[in-house]
């Protein structure tokens, strides 16, 4: 059993359409389409690992401004992303928050913060 | 639901409503207005080319045409109706370009008939004068050089028709006449003495009905079956031009085939497709396409080739009514109706905002007509104060309006330099949502178009009206700002 | 302060990332009197929008959100000792630099400062400016409006979406309205590839599976009160759309993602010459205007792609205006730059020939394996990939100026092949 999926690489404006051809139990066995090395270790990086910084914003109370900016510290699984907005639209922060300080702790175990990317 | 009892109501608050409604007021009578929109002049008017004082041109205008006749009555009404009312005004003059020998035989033949008529028919008209070549293109460089001549209309004039409209409104309702936007009329039925007319905001009986509903007056004339008329409506397209283009000219210019270029008031151009050239439209459809618009481009680049897409900022049609599709525009069906008593039509036609002044001042006569008692109203005031406009004085009428209300000193809308203290006296003269606003004093209608100012304006309008600012519309219900609130969605799931 | 005829060595316009950028070299380069000029209740104009990440790779080495860059600038801002003027507008520039102001606080005011910045950044096509036509309904808004409404003031314009252009602030909202819960159901695009950052059309378009159509546009717009639904159509080789190709997408509001126009609005009433292909100012090395002690940087000059560009080409401009300020007028320029093969635009246009300078370049088309030739020498390596969206940097050393026979250079953008 052998699957192709395709990974477009972001590192430079030329967006690489790099193939990947996955065998049993997920290993890469081939890859073609990259045109430079830095490609091919970010099309491995990007099918082992598919995870994003997630940028949103919490409510806020007690605040003229509705909304303060927040940020994951470290990427957080493509597949979770929902799960983490879904946390954020249920938590409300008050003033005073400092830049950079946590609002979401450990968010679902998985050793990620959200923190505040905004003086509120 | 409130009941309201009066013995005149105005169907419609543009422009020709709202001038029926004033001039009703310079008379002791109970009457009302309502319009369906949240603000006046929304249908019909706003569409308008903003040009007044058309008529010299003896061609189309006829004394058999009754648009023809109000527009000519209404020529020397203009001027002093917008300087008691402080609504711009200003005399711009047309040039009607001809391209060759062969193209003077209209020109020729309109200043003889001008000549003939001007004495009986437009005793105030300053004369027409036939251009040559070198002063065409001295007045006016930006012109196509294949034009070789021009007919010059000194009389023309340019306002700002909503503005206008509000203005009527406002100062009629100073005057006491019952002023309701946002009422909308659902069916009209024949009581003993009085119509009983069902809005949104209640039943409004009333012993006289003016039917000054635009777009709409065959459906509310329907309703009671004083539909003794048809109209035929016919689409118009209009653009406007960032306001750096606005110096490419200063007069008004058309010619026969390919529509008009003219100035606005607030530094713009304006161009569009004349309404003789233009198809049928399906009533109530105020969608533009590609093909009127490239028309319009196309026309008005023939007039003037520097006009280009790129400098447009927005566009729109509008309808026109026509009385009778062969003749053309210039019928109109002012008059009470055949079958029913003490209904009066007022569907002024085309030029309509030029029509209005004469109109409202026939519709008055057909009121006294048809049995009502007019007596003069002793505190008739004629005149109504107009909000301050920041952009348009000197730097030291700015610092002392702004040392009277700071507000003066925050320009919430770039583009048009408009000030907060703008918008608030907008929302208290009665604005009650964002195009509302953008009419009173601008707001929007420059070039960004509301991208900067959309969500600040939004705020002022929440906080001065104490609603939240997802309740504020562009224009009346259904017609919301911003649909949810922020996490609103997620809530949901 | 009394600010009317008040001594100052250096104004800036506008305090965004370009406007905080040059202040804060201007005063690091020795201006005495600073003052940056805001309308906008805060420092940072529209970064504090742009919540999501990307910004700073290039300037700080890390991987900020908009807020965050923002910050820093501030914070360094304040600590340079520039004052800052919040909520207040520039009326009017005059050609002998005289600036009109007016705020709440101050009411209407004069300044005559030794030198200027022009940072007033851009704005954003509108639908009158595309001719896009239908009904006026609520709900067709700029793409960046919607970001503000979004992230700023709390509101979702929607929650059934259609995106004209792919522009990045388009995709970016495609992404962000998604994860508020609301459903993108398109993002069209005119050209045959989208329009912004390759970053952003994979994170934020592949992602969240957002259907794309590319070579089509928006024909019509449907709706009295409220966006109803679009209609969208293919486009043939001459950009016409294809009636057979028409669909109808049931929507309640449509964003507009379709180009900015650098805002010089200002610049033109003070006499200030445009490059009608940048939509900015003619300016040399030092990002001097024609104006003498009128400098711009950042995207009031030409768009950008990358803030960290807009800081650096700003820095230039900050720096220049302090000299200028301090009586020292920078070098004249020699050379026009002359845009050729596939080069849509160069900046700055004059160069005096006798200092490093970073240049600025935008293709006209996407091409692989490119060289840059100047004069037809080449400068710089080969670039594996070149795309409009993705502005070019390149260093240009003296030396490299010194070989230029000419004094107007033509840039072209060549394959192997030419």
């Amino acid at each position: 059993m052998q699957e192709n999926i395709k990974i477009i690489c972001i590192g430079c404006p030329l967006g690489c359409e790099i193939t990947l051809t996955i065998g049993q139990k997920g290993k890469v066995e081939d890859m073609w389409g990259n045109s430079c090395k830095e490609g091919k270790a970010y099309a491995l990086e990007e099918y082992q690992n598919p995870a994003r910084i997630l940028t949103s914003t919490v409510r806020t109370k007690n605040c003229s401004r509705p909304l303060l900016p927040v940020k994951t510290t470290k990427p957080v699984l493509k597949t979770e992303l929902m799960q983490c907005i879904s946390a954020l639209a249920r938590i409300r922060v008050s003033p005073p928050i400092k830049i950079g300080e946590v609002v979401l702790d450990n968010f679902l175990e998985t050793g990620v913060d959200v923190i505040a990317t905004d003086n509120l | 639901m409130a009941a309201y009892e009066t013995e005149v109501l105005i169907i419609g608050g543009g422009i020709a409503g709202t001038t029926i409604a004033r001039e009703l007021s310079k008379y002791k009578t109970d009457a009302m207005l309502v319009e369906k929109e949240m603000d006046f002049g929304q249908g019909i008017t706003k569409s308008s080319s903003t040009i007044v004082n058309q008529g010299c041109n003896v061609v189309t205008f006829r004394p058999e045409y009754h648009n023809s006749r109000l527009v000519w009555a209404g020529m020397p009404l203009m001027e002093p109706l917008c300087k008691e009312l402080q609504v711009p005004y200003k005399k711009i003059g047309s040039l009607t370009l001809f391209k060759n020998r062969a193209g003077m035989r209209r020109p020729n033949k309109l200043l003889s008939r001008f000549d003939e008529w001007s004495k009986k028919y437009l005793p105030h008209a300053k004369p027409l004068q036939l251009i040559d070549n070198d002063t065409l293109h001295n007045w006016e460089p930006n012109i196509s050089k294949d034009f070789i001549g021009a007919v010059y209309d000194p009389n023309i004039a340019i306002t700002d028709p909503v503005r206008l409209t509000i203005a009527l409104a406002e100062n009629a309702g100073q005057n006491g006449i019952g002023i309701m936007p946002d009422t909308k009329v659902l069916g009209i039925a024949t009581g003993t003495e009085k119509f009983v007319v069902q809005t949104n905001k209640g039943t409004i009986k009333s012993r006289y009905i003016i039917n000054a509903a635009g777009e709409y007056v065959v459906k509310i004339a329907r309703e009671i079956n004083a539909d003794d008329f048809v109209l035929y409506p016919v689409k118009s397209y209009m653009a406007v031009l960032d306001k750096k283009v606005g110096n490419l000219l200063a007069h008004m210019v058309t010619s026969e085939e390919h529509g008009t270029v003219n100035p606005s008031v607030h530094g713009n151009l304006f161009f569009g497709i004349s309404p003789g050239s233009q198809r049928l439209g399906k009533i109530h459809d105020h969608a533009t396409d590609k093909i009127i618009a490239d028309a319009a481009l196309e026309h008005a680049r023939k007039l003037v080739p520097a006009i280009s897409k790129k400098d447009i900022i927005n566009s729109w049609v509008g309808f026109i009514m026509y009385r009778n599709f062969e003749m053309g525009w210039h019928e109109c069906s002012v008059g009470v109706s055949r079958w029913v008593p003490r209904f009066i039509n007022a569907s002024i036609g085309f030029p309509g905002i030029c029509a209005a002044p004469a109109a409202a001042q026939e519709v008055i006569d057909l009121l006294a007509q048809e049995g009502l008692q007019l007596a003069q109203n002793p505190d008739f005031n004629p005149n109504r104060k107009a909000a301050p406009i920041f952009h348009e004085l000197s730097d030291d009428e700015k610092r002392q309006l702004i040392a009277s209300d700071r507000r003066y000193g925050q320009i919430i809308c770039r583009c048009e330099t408009v000030t907060e203290g703008e918008i608030v006296e907008a929302i208290k003269n009665g604005a009650r949502s964002l195009d509302g606003v953008k009419f009173r004093c601008r707001p929007g209608m420059g070039r960004c178009q509301g991208g900067f100012c959309g969500p600040k304006v939004t705020r002022i309008l929440a906080r001065e009206l104490g609603i939240s600012p997802e309740e504020v519309t562009k224009k009346g219900d259904g017609s919301h700002y911003a649909l949810y609130k922020s996490k609103e969605l997620l809530e949901a799931e | 302060m009394n600010l009317q005829g008040m001594d100052i060595d250096v104004a800036v316009i506008g305090a965004g990332p370009a406007g905080m950028a040059a202040a804060i070299k201007a005063r690091e380069k020795g201006a005495e009197n600073v003052l940056i000029i805001e309308r906008d209740t805060r420092l940072g104009g529209l970064l504090h929008q742009c919540i999501h990440n990307g910004f700073g790779l290039l300037y700080f080495g890390e991987n900020l959100t908009g807020p965050e860059y923002s910050h820093r600038f501030t914070e360094k801002l304040l600590d340079t000792g520039a004052r800052a003027l919040l909520e207040t507008m520039v009326l009017r520039i005059s050609g002998e630099k005289e600036i009109t102001a007016v705020n709440r606080r101050d009411g209407l005011f004069t300044i005559k400062p030794k030198s200027i910045v022009l940072a007033m950044g851009c704005r954003e096509r509108s639908r009158g400016n595309i001719n896009l036509h239908g009904t006026r309904p609520a709900g067709v808004l700029t793409a960046g409006t919607a970001q503000r409404l979004v992230n700023i003031e709390g509101f979702l314009p929607g929650k059934k979406i259609v995106i004209l252009g792919t522009g990045d602030i388009g995709m970016i909202m495609a992404r962000r309205l998604t994860l508020e819960g609301a459903e993108v159901k398109a993002a069209v695009e005119i050209l045959p590839y989208a329009g912004g950052l390759i970053r952003n059309e994979v994170q934020c378009l592949h992602d969240f599976k957002i259907p794309v159509f590319l070579q089509h546009t928006v024909t019509k717009i449907y709706g009295e009160k409220r966006v109803r639904a679009v209609d969208i159509a293919a486009l043939d080789a001459n950009n016409n759309p294809i009636p057979e190709t028409k669909r109808t997408i049931e929507c309640d509001t449509l964003l507009l993602s379709v180009g900015l126009i650098p805002e010089n609005e200002l610049s033109t009433a003070a006499g200030i010459k445009l490059d009608p292909v940048t939509g900015g100012a003619v300016v040399n090395e030092a990002r001097q205007t024609n104006v003498e002690g009128i400098f711009a940087g950042g995207n009031v000059l030409h768009v950008h792609d990358l803030v960290d560009n807009v800081s650096w080409e700003s820095e230039i401009a900050g720096e220049y205006a302090a000299r200028f300020a301090g009586g020292k007028k920078p070098p004249a320029g020699q050379i026009t730059l002359k845009a050729g093969r596939n080069i849509r635009y160069v900046l700055p246009q004059i160069i005096s020939g006798k200092n490093n300078v970073d240049l600025y370049l935008r293709v006209r088309e996407p091409q692989k394996k490119v060289i840059i030739k100047m004069g037809g020498i080449q400068v710089g390596k080969t670039i594996p990939g070149v795309k409009p969206s993705s502005m070019i940097k390149l260093d240009l050393s003296a030396e490299d100026q010194q070989k230029f026979k000419r004094n107007e250079i033509v840039i072209d953008c060549l394959t192997k092949g030419d």
